[in-house]
């Protein structure tokens, strides 16, 4: 038995106190998002946490005008896939950046979104 | 391995019914088994295809709930679940089972109910099929993945607005020769570009409707087929995956699972794009259409909204797509899609389709795609 490098709870702890990380391959290097188990290009099963900057670049994004359920009360909002400098990808949800100014390629920077007490990803202005 | 056929198709009307997902599912499987002209008796087995029975009806289990329904309880069932393509996967396992010569007889089907629910509820049990913390926390819906998927689209080749809103209105002039789809009326473009922001840049008339419904199909060995009227020969069906979350996806501007699920596909039929005379794709958004046509082959990647616009997957044009109106004019019942796109074929392919019908139609092609793109189903059909 393993233990893994950082569960989906240890992460969203991160994430609450301001901090992205991400695991890295001891074997190949490839990096990637948790959890994992195996590595997906070397199928190693040995990860470091590394941390990641939390600076990227906006892939792709869009505004949700019909929310689910648990979300209506905050509609308008933009989610964004961020492609991170180090190289993986998250979606998050924008934060602080006016929804008509939103635009692929955009500089984003990671923060923490608290709503009703669950921490996730957010990225607001670079 | 042994040859497997259609033998028989059923699906219900769909749009709003005040009947449960295993009623509607019966009435498609008793006309299934008319067509094929076989007893209920000589049924083996039942693969079901159900997605959010558990949210909207408080019913799982929902395999011999249907087989009792509809009158066959004793026969072992399974339901599928892999999002929208459940039945095209429910389908892909009967097909197996038949070739590996288990069984000589399979029903698949599959039903949903939806429109016993709000929107903002349905809205939320649909992005189920995204990663519960990673990205239903955020708010992500189900417009809003193939919202991101159009944005890398029009940005990396120019799709437009305008190309995206030819998919709807061509399948709902498709939909309107359908005496079985939701919606029977022809739209404009101008009607689709003015429609309200869903996730921008998807607007309500690039979206398909939410919709309660049934479809089943009668799978035989080739034995039981050959004393059928007009089977329909199953040439090739695959499965194929991708990452569950959107970040891990390389290039939102395609769907690798198409691209893999088709070349597998077409491998076992020995065929390619060009031997294929109609096909079934999954265009729960005009943007869906548009990449499942460039993952499939019939046109490069980024060709496919100017194909569109050009009227090349339109019923005359050189590849019609979605002749049945596509579930974006025809409905998605979510559990029954998958069946009820192969029934169109197994329908074009017999001649049988009336005013849609695709002149000569030989070879047809349905596929089906799982929630975040994350699965996808391709089968390849032809008739003697
Ligand atoms: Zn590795």
């Amino acid at each position: 038995m393993t233990e893994p490098a950082i569960t989906v709870r240890a992460f969203f702890e991160r994430v609450r106190a301001g901090q992205l990380v991400a695991i890295r391959c001891e074997s190949c290097g490839q990096l990637a998002i948790p959890p994992r188990e195996l590595c997906p290009t070397c199928h190693a099963r040995a990860w470091q946490p590394q941390s990641l900057a939390g600076d990227g670049t906006i892939a792709s994004y869009t505004v949700i005008r019909v929310a689910p359920r648990s979300h209506a009360a905050e509609a308008p909002y933009a989610v964004a896939v961020v492609t991170l400098k180090e190289g993986v990808a998250v979606l998050g949800r924008i934060v602080d950046i006016p929804l008509g100014s939103l635009a692929i390629g955009m500089p984003v920077r990671f923060r923490p979104l608290v709503v009703s007490d669950q921490a996730s990803i957010g990225f607001g202005p670079a | 391995m042994r040859r497997v056929a259609v033998i028989g198709v059923g699906v219900t009307k769909f749009g709003l019914h005040d009947r449960t997902s295993a009623e509607l599912f019966a009435e498609a499987a008793a006309d299934a088994l008319t067509d094929a002209g076989i007893p209920a008796s000589a049924v083996q087995a039942l693969y079901y295809g159900n997605v959010v029975g558990g949210e909207t009806e408080h019913q799982l289990h929902t395999g011999p709930q249907a087989a009792s329904v509809l009158g066959i309880p004793s026969v072992p069932t399974t339901r599928f679940e892999t999002a929208c393509a459940s039945s095209h996967a429910a389908f892909r396992h009967a097909v197996m089972e038949i070739a590996a010569g288990v069984s000589d007889v399979v029903m698949v089907g599959g039903a949903e109910r939806v429109l016993n629910v709000t929107t903002a509820e349905s809205t939320e049990y649909f992005a189920y099929a995204s990663d519960a913390v990673w990205e239903q926390r955020l708010g992500l819906t189900f417009p809003g993945v193939f919202a991101l998927i159009a944005r890398a689209h029009m940005q990396k080749h120019g799709t437009t607005e305008a190309q995206m809103a030819a998919v709807a209105v061509k399948n709902h002039r498709h939909g309107a020769l359908n005496p079985k789809a939701q919606f029977q009326k022809q739209i404009t473009i101008e009607q689709v570009l003015k429609s309200a922001y869903v996730a921008d840049p998807l607007k309500i008339f690039d979206c398909c409707p939410f919709s309660d419904g049934g479809a089943a199909l009668v799978l035989a060995s080739e034995e039981v087929a050959r004393r059928h009227r007009k089977p329909v020969w199953v040439l090739g069906s695959a499965a194929a995956s991708d990452w569950m979350l959107l970040g891990d996806k390389r290039d939102l501007s395609r769907v690798p699972a198409t691209e893999r699920a088709a070349a597998a596909a077409y491998r076992q039929a020995g065929l390619g794009p060009d031997d294929v005379d109609v096909v079934e794709v999954h265009d729960c958004f005009t943007i869906a259409e548009i990449v499942a046509t460039e993952g499939l082959g019939f046109f490069e990647p980024g060709a496919g909204g100017r194909a569109a616009e050009e009227g090349r997957t339109s019923l005359g044009g050189e590849i019609p797509v979605n002749p049945s109106g596509g579930l974006k004019a025809k409905g998605h019942p979510i559990g029954a899609t998958g069946a009820a796109q192969i029934a169109e074929i197994v329908t074009q392919l017999r001649g049988e389709a009336g005013p849609r019908q695709v002149d000569g139609a030989r070879r047809g092609l349905t596929h089906t795609l799982g929630g975040n793109t994350a699965t996808v189903l391709v089968s390849l059909f032809g008739r003697d």
